[in-house]
Order: structure tokens, then C-alpha cells, then sequence
């Protein structure tokens, strides 16, 4: 974006908008800034590379070479782990750069992983692949914080999703639920604080920003044991709490796609009321109050009316926006509209609506077009969603499309008139 | 962190990782050494792991026991004693939940007890043999063309075991290395 800005400068220097005095001062501004940012480039190369050459050294272990005798494959498990220990100590001890201490922890933590992979190859010891993972995790963690390294924190987190994952959703995993997973992920809170607090416009914190809420939401599922139908208000709640955390001021005040929490709960909490909008899904036989899925749930709610309360306290809660509050609404339906379906129904439709309508109203007020649309396609999709499942004629279902529409058009056409006469009434 | 200490810290970092599988090593280097080695009759088939590469899984004869005590629970951990029978294979000769602490025993998982007919059924650990990527499925087709040719329950496994801890040392076909005869 910056050098789109100097190459309009001469531009802007012949058109009179700005003199050639401050062209020149702007220019030598962002060189100058230019110069100060360490070479992001050099550093995503590196990690790039190290994790290139850590994943050919697994898989060139991998392919077992059953001529060599025991104890030449036992070094050869050793020396890639050695060697990436050695360039950790050297980019520790000289003090490297940014750059020299991500792709050297990278290279680390790979090999970590392919000397006991090629250990467990050598004496066949069988094993599955969760405790495996979780050794390789344990023994790599505490390079976050050594090296103070993005890439090592990134690749642990992912490895981290996946041991949950293996262990909750695996084939054989039936009854395991992954705490251990909370654990280890507290374990990366610190390193992401100081992200936040330090380098809070960085893109790598942004990076962390959508990560964050997609591990959970691929892992939460894990913590459901039998009780199913709660896994429903589970991801209900945890959306919820995404989308209350992208409404505190700190996020909320950042550009939207930097705000993961925010898309993420919000994309989030449509898709799993519009599926609880449907007519069979309220016919629901069990509900047990004892149940590790009820307690997640109730750490769920206290955390995000928690959060709520906080909110409130702090004055950030100016305007009212349905997206945090749902979670109560929806607590109270699968409390006492379960035995009832068409209460249920109803309240569902009905809350679906309104999400939609505010979206589109939070879009006029920020006039923002991304938003605007995004509240109509909530509308179409609840109506989509009910051609599926009620006998409506074909004429009302013709006219309801015709109606949102026009709706699109409308709408979009009305903010625009609005944005011109903004910007006419700016230049008066 | 001052950078002393952040390479202190690392040291002690560096060493137990070194330290994890090396353990490891001992471990099993130690059952090598001094346990005892016992024949197990099987019968290999072909799967792969993503980190470990490939490796050929094992299904053993022995993974049954006729008892008539009905404490079993899947995927419990039970101590399975053995001993040579009169063709030089291992057999049961007990099963038990609490650890045996005399003779040979090794540690497997419980899969199923049928009241029926009071058979124990279990999975012993050491099912997985690493070999090179292109010999595992060939290992898999020599098995079956050895069962055909010659003498049946002619694949064994070659396992050393000492206080409950189990090895696979290798797999062989007619007394020859698995990796060897696929080779030939």
C-alpha cells in the first residue's frame, strides 16, 4: 500500500493536491520506515525453508533403511536433532536476527519429531500416534519462549490440534476427551499476550487472531462425550464467546479482518441457529443434567456473560447488538423447549430474522457494504433453508425471492445514494 | 531473559531431548540384552504411518485364552504368562489382572470376553514391524505364498521379553528374515 502511495506522488505533486516540498518529506518517511522493519521477507524464507528440510529429513527417514545395521540408523536418528540444536546455540549465543532464530527453532522442532519417530522405528515400538505427538509437543514447547519464535508457536499449535483430535475424534478414541489440549494451549496464552500487547498491528498477531478460534472449534467437538444434543449449545456458546471477545474495545477497534474472533462468531452463531432452525431438530429425547457436556456448557455460559458483565463495566455496550445476547435466549429454549418443538421452531425463525435485520442495520450505521450484505444473506439463507421443510405454495415461495431481491437492490442502491451525498456534502 | 540464562535454560532443553529418545533406546536395548526370547506364530498385513513410514502389521495366533473368570473390561491392561510349547512357539498358560512378578510374562490389552464359551480375547503390543516402503505389502504377499507352498504357521515373530517388557526383534518366513526373503 505504501509504495501505491509513492507511486502517486508525482501524480499528486503535477495535479497542485500536494507541494513537491511534502512529496519529498513523504517519500523519505517511509524509506526511512522502510529501512527500520527487519526483513520480514528473510524471515519467512527461512521458516519456509526449515520447514521444507524438516519435512523431507521425516520423510526420508521414514523410508526405512533396513540395510543399514541398528546402531548406524540410531546415530543418523540423533544427528539431524544435534545439528538443529547446535544452530538454536549459535543463533542464541551471536545474537542473531529475528529471522536466524525462527527457521533455526523450525528446523528444531522437526527434527525433535523424526529422531523419535526414527527411534520408535528402529525397536518397533508400537504406539499411537496421540502419545507420540504428545511427546514431540512437550519437548518443543519451551522453544516458544527461549526463542521467542512465531513458527515454533504456530507449528505447536497446530501439532496440539491434532493430538486433540486424534485422541477425541480417532478411530477406537470413544470416551477420550482431550483436556490435556487446554492445558497445552494455556501453555501458549503468554507468548500470544505478549504478541497482542507488543506488536499489536503486526500481521502475525492477526495470524494468531484466526487461529486461536479455529483450533477450538475444531477441537470442541472432542469434549463432546454422548450427550450430542448439547454439542449443538456447546459450539453455540463458544461462538458466542468469539464473537463477545471481537466486541471488546481492543479488537473491535482493529480492521475487521484482523478481527478473527469476530468473523469467526459470527459466521459461527448463523450457521448453527440456522441449523437448529429446521423442524426436526427439536424432537430431542435425552437430556441429562449430570453430563460432562452440561458442565462445559455452564463454564461456557459463566464465561460469557462473564465477558457481558465486563463489557457493561467498561461502557462498550452502547448499542444494542442481538449477536451478544442470543446466547442467553438460546441457553433458555434448550432448557424448557425441548419437550415443546414448535417453541422451539418458532423462537429459532424467529431470532434468525432478527440477527439479519441487525446485521444489516449495524451495516447502514457503519456504512459498511460487506456488512449490509452479509445481514441479507442471512435473510436468504433462513428462507432457503425453509423451502426445504414447509409446504408453502410455489407462488408465495416465488414472491418471498422476488421480495429479498429487490431487497438486495434496494438496499445497496439507498447506501450508496447516502455514501455520494456524504461525501458531496464533505466537500462543501 | 538475559541471554545467559536463556542458554542455560536451552542446555537443559537440548539434553532432554536428546534424553527422551535415548531413553527410549536403553530401554529396549535392555530387553535385547538380557530377556528372553520366545517365538510368536503370525500372520502380517500392510498398513502405514504418516511420521514413522511404513511398517507391517502383525496378527498374531496367540490372542485368545480360555478362562473362566469374568473380570474382563475392554481395552484393560491384563498380564499374559507364557511359555514354550512342545514346537518351540509360545503359548498361555495364564492370564491375570495384577502383575504375575515370576516367569515370562508381557502386557496386552483386553478386547472382548465371551461368556459363552469363556474365551478371553486380547491384543498383545509388539504388532508393528517397520520395514522398507516397497517390501511391506511384498512381505504381506510372501506370507501368503510361504502358507501356500510349505508347512502351515510358518511366520514368526521373534520377540524379547523381560519383566513384562516386549521387543520385536524381527519377523521371519520359514526361519528366514522377513526383509531377506522378500528380497529373494
Amino acid at each position: 500500500m505504501n509504495s501505491k502511495l509513492i507511486k502517486d506522488l508525482p501524480d499528486l505533486v503535477t495535479n497542485d493536491v500536494i507541494s513537491q516540498d511534502v512529496a519529498s518529506k513523504i517519500e523519505q518517511y517511509y524509506l526511512a520506515k522502510q529501512q527500520q522493519t527487519p526483513n520480514r521477507l528473510f524471515t519467512v524464507f527461512g521458516v519456509l525453508g526449515s520447514l521444507l528440510v524438516g519435512l523431507g529429513i521425516i520423510l526420508i527417514l521414514a523410508h526405512n533403511w533396513d540395510n543399514f545395521p541398528r546402531g548406524a540408523k540410531t546415530i543418523l536418528a540423533f544427528l539431524p536433532l544435534v545439528i538443529g540444536q547446535c544452530f538454536v546455540v549459535f543463533s542464541i549465543l551471536k545474537k542473531k536476527s529475528v529471522a536466524w532464530k525462527e527457521a533455526s527453532g523450525t528446523f528444531l522442532f522437526f527434527t525433535i519429531g523424526s529422531s523419535i519417530a526414527l527411534v520408535s522405528q528402529i525397536y518397533n515400538i508400537p504406539g499411537n500416534l496421540s502419545t507420540y505427538i504428545l511427546t514431540w509437543i512437550i519437548l518443543s514447547l519451551p522453544l516458544i519462549y527461549l526463542l521467542k519464535s512465531n513458527a515454533v508457536a504456530i507449528l505447536n499449535m497446530i501439532c496440539i490440534t491434532y493430538y486433540a483430535c486424534e485422541l477425541g475424534y480417532g478411530f477406537g478414541s470413544f470416551g477420550h476427551t482431550p483436556w490435556l489440549y487446554l492445558v497445552m494451549m494455556a501453555t501458549i496464552v503468554p507468548h500470544y499476550y505478549r504478541l497482542l500487547k507488543h506488536h499489536k498491528e503486526a500481521n502475525i498477531t492477526s495470524i494468531f487472531n484466526w487461529l486461536i478460534p479455529i483450533s477450538m472449534t475444531i477441537v470442541l467437538g472432542a469434549f463432546v462425550d454422548q450427550l450430542t444434543e448439547l454439542g449443538f449449545l456447546m459450539y453455540l456458546l463458544m461462538f458466542s464467546l468469539f464473537y463477545n471477545i471481537g466486541k471488546i474495545s481492543f479488537f473491535d477497534q482493529q480492521k475487521l479482518r484482523r478481527n478473527g474472533y469476530l468473523i469467526f462468531g459470527s459466521l459461527g452463531i448463523v450457521i448453527i441457529v440456522l441449523t437448529m432452525s429446521f423442524d426436526g431438530f427439536w424432537y430431542m429425547e435425552r437430556f441429562f443434567i449430570n453430563t460432562q457436556e452440561m458442565y462445559v456448557s455452564i463454564i461456557l455460559f459463566a464465561a460469557n456473560l462473564g465477558l457481558l458483565i465486563y463489557s457493561y463495566s467498561k461502557g462498550w455496550l452502547k448499542t444494542f447488538n442481538l449477536f451478544q445476547f442470543v446466547f442467553i435466549l438460546f441457553s433458555m429454549v434448550y432448557m424448557f423447549g425441548l419437550n415443546i418443538p414448535i417453541v422451539g421452531t418458532i423462537v429459532v425463525n424467529l431470532t434468525v430474522l432478527a440477527l439479519g435485520i441487525m446485521t444489516i442495520k449495524i451495516g447502514i450505521d457503519k456504512f459498511h457494504f460487506g456488512v449490509l450484505n452479509y445481514g441479507l444473506l442471512i435473510i436468504t439463507a433462513l428462507i432457503t433453508c425453509r423451502f426445504f421443510d414447509t409446504n408453502m405454495s410455489f407462488v408465495i415461495r416465488g414472491l418471498l425471492f422476488i421480495c429479498i431481491g429487490l431487497g438486495f437492490f434496494l438496499t445497496n442502491y439507498i447506501m450508496l445514494k447516502k455514501q455520494k451525498s456524504r461525501v458531496e456534502s464533505l466537500k462543501h | 531473559m538475559q541471554r545467559k540464562h536463556i542458554f542455560i535454560v536451552f542446555i537443559i532443553l537440548a539434553i532432554v531431548q536428546i534424553a527422551v529418545p535415548a531413553q527410549m533406546i536403553f530401554n529396549r536395548e535392555a530387553v535385547l540384552k538380557s530377556g528372553t526370547a520366545f517365538k510368536f506364530k503370525t500372520e502380517p498385513i500392510d498398513p502405514s504411518d504418516p511420521f514413522k513410514g511404513k511398517y507391517i502389521s502383525l496378527n498374531y495366533d496367540l490372542d485368545n485364552f480360555k478362562t473362566k473368570d469374568t473380570i474382563w473390561m475392554r481395552n484393560q491392561e491384563v498380564y499374559i504368562s507364557i511359555a514354550n510349547d512342545s514346537l518351540g512357539f509360545a503359548k498361555v498358560i495364564l492370564a491375570s489382572l495384577e502383575n504375575p512378578k515370576k516367569g515370562h510374562f508381557v502386557k496386552a490389552k483386553v478386547d472382548s470376553y465371551s461368556e459363552y464359551d469363556s474365551i478371553l480375547r486380547f491384543s498383545l503390543p509388539f504388532n508393528e514391524f517397520y520395514m522398507e516402503k516397497t517390501k511391506a505389502y511384498n512381505a504381506e504377499l510372501a506370507h501368503r505364498d510361504a502358507q501356500r507352498d510349505s508347512l502351515s504357521d510358518n511366520t514368526f515373530a521373534l520377540v524379547y521379553i523381560k519383566n513384562g517388557d516386549a521387543v520385536l526383534d524381527n519377523v521371519f518366513i520359514n526361519e528366514i528374515p522377513i526383509a531377506t526373503f522378500v528380497e529373494e
